[in-house]
């Protein structure tokens, strides 16, 4: 066999390919129970940090992160009916894949659409947060298109339905070093102890146009502006205020309030 | 509709691959010299894309991602970490392609593009282009108008480099800088007046 | 060449970037931070050595007419074992990277030192050259992305070095910085700095200059 001839060729192309599936092959399936975790972790964090099961701030290693996940009360809520569902399991759902499914999701009325989703999936994931048999928070997801970006995080409620918690954005691309403050640890710590309804009910949550003026009947339902972030700031409070709204999770709050939710142990530790 | 429209905007003026993520530079900065060679070359890129991003797209929802052999009864396994060889394979038979098509019906063009045609194949464009709408998970529909507008964006963006550098043939450059610095420098301009485009809300 | 010569021309006398206008792409989009500067550069050098060695390797038994595309499939293979490692052991990291290290497959670098050096030289030389490329594109990435970090948000991996006007400081950030337009700016001006210093490299116009006298009022 010469160097330039077809058999030589074809020997070369099936060697090489032979040799390099195997390579990536066993480096994918090897590397692949790390990365799962890593993604597990990486989805966890969040929520654990708003759980007030942790201490804030704190760099949590990924252990501390998956032992105060089994503490949370995972659940589904279809959100139009303000009710949990058992026919959906939570560790499959997600709600970002179920916007594009018509079985999942509902289009949102152009004029009801303050958050500028188009979509929103019709059910969500929540977290309990239980201290004894007493439930302290309750943890929703959120979302809502600002300036560049999908901005998307939880939100953190106190067991009165109506006082933040806390809040995170954990995804979101907005101007670098303007509307990326949302993610600062010291802006965000602002939002605990805020109100989001006033006495009838209606959100009333807003990222104040500038600092909030103290004393004022609304500084109890507003933080801090952002310097050069308006827009960003802006979507905030409309991703809020539809997200609390009778089309997001209103019904739920409400229903949770009619029903009190059961502490429902997770499977795993039901059987240790 | 709007959706796919604002998939177009995006691409074209606001995420331009040239421009906002740097993809495809070294052929941007080594050709750009005259405008006719880069309107040819940015009509290859558009065709390329046009065609490989779909393609592509296919290729893994219905092959490579978790649970896309379901068809076939393969429904358990992931092949995704085969993407980057199977998009390049895409591309590279693309490119062979469309060099002899140009070859058999538009010879002057094929010879102006001489070393760059093939070049196509390694152009970070094309390749970040598929690895973009894998990321964003897109539907054929949105892979089919992200491919041309990503191509009309690149184009847009090397044949305006181009013309400024045209102009620029002649100017007193300090020594350092010509050639590849000022070029360098004038894609950065050009990067910072795309930038405003971008607080347009449609 | 010299060990030392393959080793150390292409940090300044031959930069890949800077003077070969190769791997520009990654250069400019990742750099504004010296923590994904430096992971992508262990990248890029990693896979350099690794493609550099098999095309080496198996240089004498390459039929041309498959030639380019046994070389991608190396390249590729090395790519997404590079990616996979980065997924497990640095996720975050990976997380910002997103395609860039993908795009490791069509980084001109290392498909243009496979075609000029591998295929011509054994494997010690070939992995030096590797590793010596892979030294220059990580010097041109560590000098834009510590510059950018640091101007732009005050900080070095993460450490901060000017304190900024909203910690209490009185540093206000340069945001122009954190954007692409900057890495241009910088690789251009590192440029003129090169070619200054060494004159060799400057490029010459291509058409000819020609003295016109002056000729007086009417000139």
């Amino acid at each position: 066999m010469t160097k330039d001839s077809p058999q030589k060729a074809l020997l070369v192309v099936f060697t090489v390919a032979l040799l390099c599936s195997v390579l990536v092959s066993v480096a994918s399936i090897s590397l692949k129970p790390i990365q799962l975790r890593n993604q597990l972790v990486e989805r966890s964090r969040n929520i654990v940090s708003l759980s007030g099961l942790v201490p804030v701030g704190k760099d949590l290693s990924d252990d501390e992160i998956l032992a105060a996940v089994e503490q949370l009360d995972v659940r589904v809520v279809d959100i139009d009916s303000g009710e949990f569902t058992t026919t959906i399991d939570p560790s499959d759902f997600d709600a970002r894949v179920a916007i594009n499914d018509p079985a999942l999701s509902v289009a949102i009325a152009p004029a009801d659409d303050l958050a500028r989703i188009g979509r929103r999936a019709r059910f969500a994931v929540v977290y309990l947060v239980w201290q004894g048999d007493e439930l302290k928070r309750i943890i929703v997801p959120i979302h809502g298109q600002a300036m560049w970006s999908t901005l998307y995080g939880y939100l953190a409620l106190e067991a009165d339905r109506a006082t933040i918690a806390a809040v995170s954005f954990y995804e979101q691309t907005e101007t670098a070093g303007l509307g990326d403050q949302i993610q600062r640890p010291d802006w965000q710590a602002l939002w605990q102890g805020r109100k989001l309804f006033d006495s009838q009910g209606v959100v009333r949550f807003r990222v104040a146009a500038g600092a909030v003026v103290a004393g004022s009947a609304a500084a109890r339902h507003q933080v801090d502006g952002l310097t050069g972030a308006t827009i960003t700031g802006d979507a905030v409070t409309r991703l809020i205020e539809y997200w609390f709204g009778a089309n997001g999770y209103a019904v739920f709050l409400d229903t949770l309030q009619k029903q009190p939710p059961v502490k429902m142990i997770n499977k795993e530790s039901a059987q240790t | 509709m709007s959706n796919l429209f604002d998939i177009f905007i995006r691409a074209v003026l606001i995420e331009n691959l040239a421009l906002a993520f740097f993809l495809g530079m070294c052929t941007f900065l080594a050709v750009s010299k005259q405008i006719k060679v880069t309107l040819g070359l940015g009509a290859a890129v558009i065709v390329v894309e046009g065609i490989s991003v779909p393609l592509n797209n296919l290729i893994y929802n219905y092959l490579l991602r978790d649970g896309a052999l379901a068809w076939a009864g393969y429904g358990h396994l992931d092949f995704s970490f085969l993407g980057l060889i199977s998009y390049i394979a895409v591309i590279a038979a693309m490119v062979q392609i469309l060099e002899m098509i140009l070859n058999r019906f538009l010879p002057s063009l094929y010879n102006a593009l001489g070393i760059f045609l093939p070049l196509l194949t390694v152009n970070c464009a094309i390749l970040g282009a598929s690895l973009f709408m894998v990321q964003r998970d897109y539907n054929f529909a949105e892979s089919a108008v992200y491919g041309v507008s990503v191509g009309i964006g690149w184009a847009v963006a090397i044949v305006a480099l181009a013309g400024l550098r045209e102009k620029m043939r002649y100017s007193d450059v300090p020594k350092g800088l010509q050639g590849l610095g000022i070029t360098f420098v004038t894609a950065g301009l050009m990067s910072l007046a795309f930038m405003g485009i971008s607080g347009i809300e449609l | 060449m010299t060990v030392r010569e393959t080793l150390l021309d292409p940090l300044i006398s031959k930069n890949p970037v800077t003077l070969q206008v190769l791997g520009i792409c990654s250069a400019l989009a990742i750099t504004n931070s010296l923590k994904t500067a430096l992971i992508m550069s262990l990248s890029l050098t990693s896979v350099l050595a690794f493609s550099n060695v098999c095309i080496s390797m198996i240089r004498n038994h390459l039929p041309n007419s498959v030639r380019i595309i046994v070389q991608m499939t190396i390249i590729a293979t090395g790519v997404i074992v590079v990616d996979e490692l980065l997924k497990a052991f640095a996720p975050d990291t990976a997380k910002t990277l997103s395609v860039f290290v993908g795009l490791i497959v069509t980084n001109c670098i290392v498909l243009g030192r496979a075609e000029a050096f591998a295929v011509q030289n054994n494997v010690a030389r070939s992995f030096l050259d590797g590793i010596g490329n892979g030294l220059g594109y990580s010097l041109v990435l560590i000098i834009v992305a510590s510059i950018r970090e640091l101007f732009g948000a005050g900080t070095l991996l993460g450490v901060e070095i000017l304190p900024l006007l909203q910690n209490g400081g009185w540093y206000a950030p340069i945001q122009l910085m954190l954007l692409p337009p900057s890495a241009f700016f910088i690789i251009g001006f590192m440029i003129w700095i090169i070619r200054s210093w060494k004159t060799e490299q400057v490029e010459q116009p291509d058409f000819e200059r020609v003295e016109i006298e002056e000729a007086g009022e009417n000139a």
